[in-house]
């Protein structure tokens, strides 16, 4: 089997290709969880990572034959994304308010 | 199509991780849930594709673009210190952990073998046979499902009042 042939279904959207999308979402929003400091950002990173897995657990689905339990499942992944918004950015806004930063640093020890 | 949205996710991903404005940064992650749902389209999923830009774009977006105008700080602030060892060591496990399970990917047999069965595309999603699915077997679920989302919105409320 030479490379092309290994690369080809890949590119034309096989499981793999999905999958591999999906790594490489969860990779970047890992890193922006880990390298960027404004903690909005590294929420949108949160963000991000749920939605990879959304891919991977929807391609899964897909080659399984369409499989309605994989969409249940995506459900409640955005119920609790959902969730996490509300709730995570209310605490970004109350930390803005206390210390008037919105940097994960500056927010290091939880005395006043 | 599916290297038109793949491309298109995964660069908006990186544009945010790059971008130095909150805002644009923003834009970028919708790009990339954009792309997500058109990967779902491609996927015979268009119940999920709808769901993604309703709820991703239309309200979690939405939500945080406010909160960036009403925190009128749209730059990075300046590092309080460099931690220089923490960002190598957290960009190389990065690299490490995207390049090591890409390659376990791209070397599993059991995917290939599925990916070459489930080639056939099934007949795609629709609403009905996720409501079935949603309200014979995961009935429990989904109740539990509404109460955190009510109790995650009294508790954002209850956080960002001033004087409970």
């Amino acid at each position: 089997m030479t490379g092309l042939d290994a690369i080809l279904p890949i590119l034309n959207g096989g499981l793999q290709g999905y999958l591999v999308v999906a790594l490489l979402l969860f990779a970047l929003g890992l890193a922006t969880v880990l390298l960027r400091r404004t903690l909005l950002l590294q929420f949108m990173g949160v963000e991000l990572m749920l939605n990879a897995a959304n891919v991977a657990l929807l391609a899964f689905a897909r080659f399984r034959g369409g499989d309605a339990q994989a969409m249940v499942f995506y459900l409640f992944i955005i119920a609790v994304a959902a969730c996490e918004a509300a709730v995570g950015l209310a605490l970004v806004i109350g930390l803005y308010r206390h210390r008037d930063t919105t940097d994960s640093d500056r927010a290091a020890s939880l005395k006043q | 199509m599916f290297i038109t949205f793949a491309l298109i996710t995964l660069l908006g991903a990186t544009g945010m991780l790059l971008q130095k404005n909150v805002i644009v940064a923003g834009l970028c992650m919708v790009a990339a849930f954009f792309g997500v749902a058109g990967l779902f389209v491609l996927l015979a999923n268009p119940v999920a594709a709808a769901l993604q830009i309703i709820v991703y774009t239309g309200a979690i977006m939405v939500l945080v673009l406010f909160v960036i105008m009403m925190l009128n700080s749209h730059e990075e602030e300046k590092a309080q210190a460099s931690r220089p060892i923490q960002r190598w060591v957290s960009m190389a496990l990065v690299v490490a952990l995207a390049l090591g399970s890409v390659k376990l990917v791209l070397a599993s047999p059991g995917l290939k073998a599925l990916g070459k069965s489930g080639v056939a595309m099934p007949s795609a999603m629709t609403l009905q046979k996720v409501g079935a699915a949603l309200f014979t077997d995961h009935l429990l679920g989904f109740e539990v499902a509404g109460l955190l989302l009510l109790a995650a919105m009294i508790g954002a409320v209850a956080l960002t009042k001033r004087n409970l």
